[in-house]
């Protein structure tokens, strides 16, 4: 049933989804995207896939960030082309997919105004997928305390705020760990809303993708603050997203350890975790490390969301991917820039 | 003598001024020093291309070179080098010492380098 | 010896001779110090352009693994963390201190590498993305940047021992080729001089003997001229007195004993000459 009346709301915008699905690159377009001696080369061979002549207005040397933005800028179109078109909750979920990088642009705002520095320059650095029209207001603020009521006020991340972040915490904290406890508090109220709103099979697999995204968070948190002796257990738990598979058996013992072999015995604990430390052992030097095997966990989720029908989890799941390719193109071209072709077959491609 | 060793002892910051990628790695290292101090703000110079001017860079490294007396080692891209290279090439004190380095986007070209233009000189190659 | 015009100006007397040839004798004992120790400089600087020609392109390759480093941090955070460790920077961690050390008489600093382990301000970057590869980053530019202050040495070695070393050379130079030719034209010229001065000397005796001789004759003829009336006044009125012959003697012997010592004068001037020449 739900079938027949999703399209009248979602369908045009899930079947522009799908288009874009399939213009993501093949495994065999990233083998001839490898095979390029110079960025020119692979330039050319971008040109024969969805990217078309998206370079072709660019004059000058090339180099890997300019491939990077352009690349970038494809998806930020796309993006705001689902947006304009969308209605409804679909509108809200692009909203709270956004909210992420609102909260990168507001904390590098913060950060900025804080150190005082120039406006244009930081708004110049902000994600374009977090942006909203309040955003250069912030750096307004000439003190913390009305730089935090300029936060509560003007930005749409007035709720992850409120709650957990006084005036003051802006000033003593280091902005990292204000970031992550925003993006904790967001990650659970995205959670929220997915189970309210969201119907089977979206809900399903939605909160599989998020439930992955928090985990990820956590195992990332805990075993980058191994030896960081300023964060303590409180402050490393008030990080932790309230969801996910490790939670709520694991998040305790995870902020307590202070080594790495623990952190994987935890770990491992998780059937679906258990091969992220096996070969990430040799993160060092290893050909695959952490990083890799979750961006390779979640291309797997995001490619098994695609094959339910009537979902609107497929925005997200394109735009992972899309998101993901650009890393990818970006490795490519840094490779080959930098010459280090023994390295370049280290991008995941699953499609 | 005494002055100079002890002007040299000051000297403990290695300076730089480069492109971002290159000055992040740097910062990363951690050789990047803030403070409050007037002239001293700042041990580094991220040069955006098309939005730093070469007047910045020249002025910079003035600032580095001649007004800060607590830089041991100006560290500057070279093809940032290259756009003040009459003030690179003019440069003769060993103090601080000036070393160009390569960036991620311009491999390290030795013939440009003005200390091993001067080697090759010396010895006829 | 040619340029006899680039001389010192000086008397040519004995004292000045005496004294320029203390100033060869020091002049020559400097000028192959002075050589000893450019080659000792130029020795170590040709070690040391060798090393920085190493060390420059070693260090092409660890920027490049480092700049690569960077890229790996970047795929991982997804996004350039550029900006956020701009502002993370308070205190350098990684300074350098400046050591001497000596070569030949010249100081050479030398840098070392002190890493602050207690300062770090980065611990957050990445703590939600990417921890890992910012740490690995760090570790591998803090290796780049140690290679950079080991050429920073070498550099700085490099650019004072050029000085010293042209100091060096230049000096050795003045010496060799301004300093002993001048001193040596001097004391020719002085040797010149004073030969001249002997040769008048000598001739100015001779006259004098000359003339003291003449006078000599002179009286001894008188003297005959003398005797003879005498002996004929004798022949006139025999043994009248015994004295007269003695006297005639002992002005002959005087005569010849004023000889015999300008001869010796003479000699031992000459003999001085010969061995001035010995010694040129």
């Amino acid at each position: 049933m739900e079938g027949l009346f999703f399209n009248v709301n979602y369908g045009y915008v899930e079947g522009v989804v799908r288009g874009y699905k399939s213009g993501l690159l093949s495994s065999n377009q990233y083998v001839n995207l490898t095979q390029c001696d110079n960025l020119e080369d692979l330039k050319l061979q971008l040109s024969s896939t969805d990217y078309g002549n998206f370079l072709s207005t660019y004059s000058g040397v090339l180099s890997t960030s300019v491939i990077q933005e352009n690349l970038s800028k494809k998806l930020y179109q796309q993006f705001q082309y689902l947006k304009a078109n969308s209605s409804g909750k679909l509108t809200k979920f692009l909203d709270y997919i956004s909210y992420g990088y609102m909260i990168d642009n507001v904390s590098l705002m913060i950060t900025g105004t804080l150190h005082e520095r120039d406006r244009s320059e930081i708004l110049s650095k902000c994600h374009p997928l977090g942006w909203f029209d309040t955003l250069p207001t912030l750096s307004i603020a000439t003190d913390i305390e009305s730089l935090y009521n300029t936060v509560l006020i003007d930005t749409p991340l007035a709720p992850f705020f409120k709650n957990c972040l006084t005036a003051e915490d802006l000033d003593d904290l280091n902005i990292e760990i204000i970031r992550n406890r925003l993006y904790k508090n967001y990650l659970e109220s995205f959670v929220e809303f997915i189970t309210t709103e969201f119907t089977n099979p979206d809900q399903e697999i939605m909160l599989r993708l998020l439930n992955f995204e928090a985990d990820k968070r956590v195992i990332n948190i805990s075993l980058n603050s191994l030896n960081n002796p300023d964060l303590t257990v409180e402050n490393k738990l008030s990080l932790l997203p309230n969801y996910g598979k490790l939670y709520p058996t694991y998040h305790g013992e995870l902020s307590q350890v202070d080594d790495f072999e623990q952190l994987k015995l935890i770990v491992e604990n998780v059937p679906e975790y258990k091969d992220i430390f096996t070969e990430g052992d040799s993160a060092n030097g290893g050909a695959k490390n952490l990083e890799d095997w979750f961006y390779l966990l979640e291309m797997q989720f995001c490619k098994n969301a695609f094959t339910q029908q009537f979902t609107l989890s497929t925005v997200w799941a394109w735009l992972r991917s899309k998101e993901q390719e650009i890393r990818n193109v970006t490795w490519i071209a840094e490779c080959i820039a930098q010459n280090q072709k023994n390295r370049i077959d280290n991008y995941i491609s699953v499609y | 003598m005494s002055s100079h060793t002890e002007s040299m002892t000051k000297r403990s910051l290695i300076a730089t001024i480069a492109d971002e990628d290159s000055v992040t790695g740097l910062l990363l290292a951690g050789v990047g020093q803030v403070s409050t101090e007037v002239g001293k703000e700042t041990n580094f110079l991220t040069v955006i291309p098309e939005k730093t001017t070469v007047e910045q860079i020249e002025e910079a490294f003035d600032r580095f070179t001649s007004t800060r007396d607590d830089i041991a080692i100006l560290l500057i891209n070279q093809h940032l080098a290259d756009l003040i290279r009459f003030k690179v090439d003019s440069y003769t004190n060993a103090f601080p010492a000036i070393l160009e380095i390569p960036s991620k986007d311009h491999p390290y070209d030795p013939s440009k380098d003005s200390i091993l233009k001067k080697v090759r000189r010396l010895f006829g190659e | 010896m040619s340029g006899a015009g680039n001389r010192e100006q000086v008397f040519p007397t004995r004292m000045t001779l005496g004294l320029m040839k203390g100033k060869l004798k020091g002049a020559q004992q400097g000028h192959s110090l002075l050589k000893r120790k450019s080659e000792a400089l130029t020795q170590r600087f040709r070690d040391i352009t060798q090393r920085i020609d190493d060390a420059k392109k070693k260090m092409g390759r660890v920027m490049q693994i480092a700049a690569f480093s960077l890229a790996e941090v970047q795929y991982a955070t997804g996004d350039n963390i550029g900006y956020q460790v701009q502002e993370s920077v308070q205190k350098a961690r990684f300074q350098v201190k400046t050591k001497q050390e000596n070569v030949s008489g010249v100081y050479l600093p030398t840098f070392e590498s002190h890493i602050n382990e207690e300062i770090n301000d980065f611990k957050f970057t990445g703590l939600g993305r990417g921890g890992q590869q910012v740490q690995k980053a760090k570790s591998v530019y803090t290796r780049a940047v140690e290679t950079l202050v080991e050429l920073a040495s070498l550099q700085t070695a490099f650019i004072i021992l050029d000085e010293v070393i042209k100091v060096t050379n230049r000096r050795v130079n003045a010496i060799e080729h301004v300093i002993i030719p001048r001193t040596e034209n001097t004391i020719s010229y002085i040797n010149s001089e004073l030969d001249e001065l002997d040769r008048e000397e000598f001739y100015r005796l001779k006259k004098v003997q000359e003339k003291k001789q003449e006078a000599v004759a002179a009286a001894e003829l008188e003297e005959k001229e003398k005797r003879d009336a005498e002996a004929e006044k004798l022949a006139l009125s025999e043994s009248k007195d015994n004295s007269k012959p003695k006297t005639e003697e002992e002005i002959q012997k005087a005569v010849e004993k004023l000889d015999l010592k300008a001869q010796g004068e003479d000699d031992s001037d000459m003999l001085k000459e010969n061995e001035d020449d010995v010694i040129f």
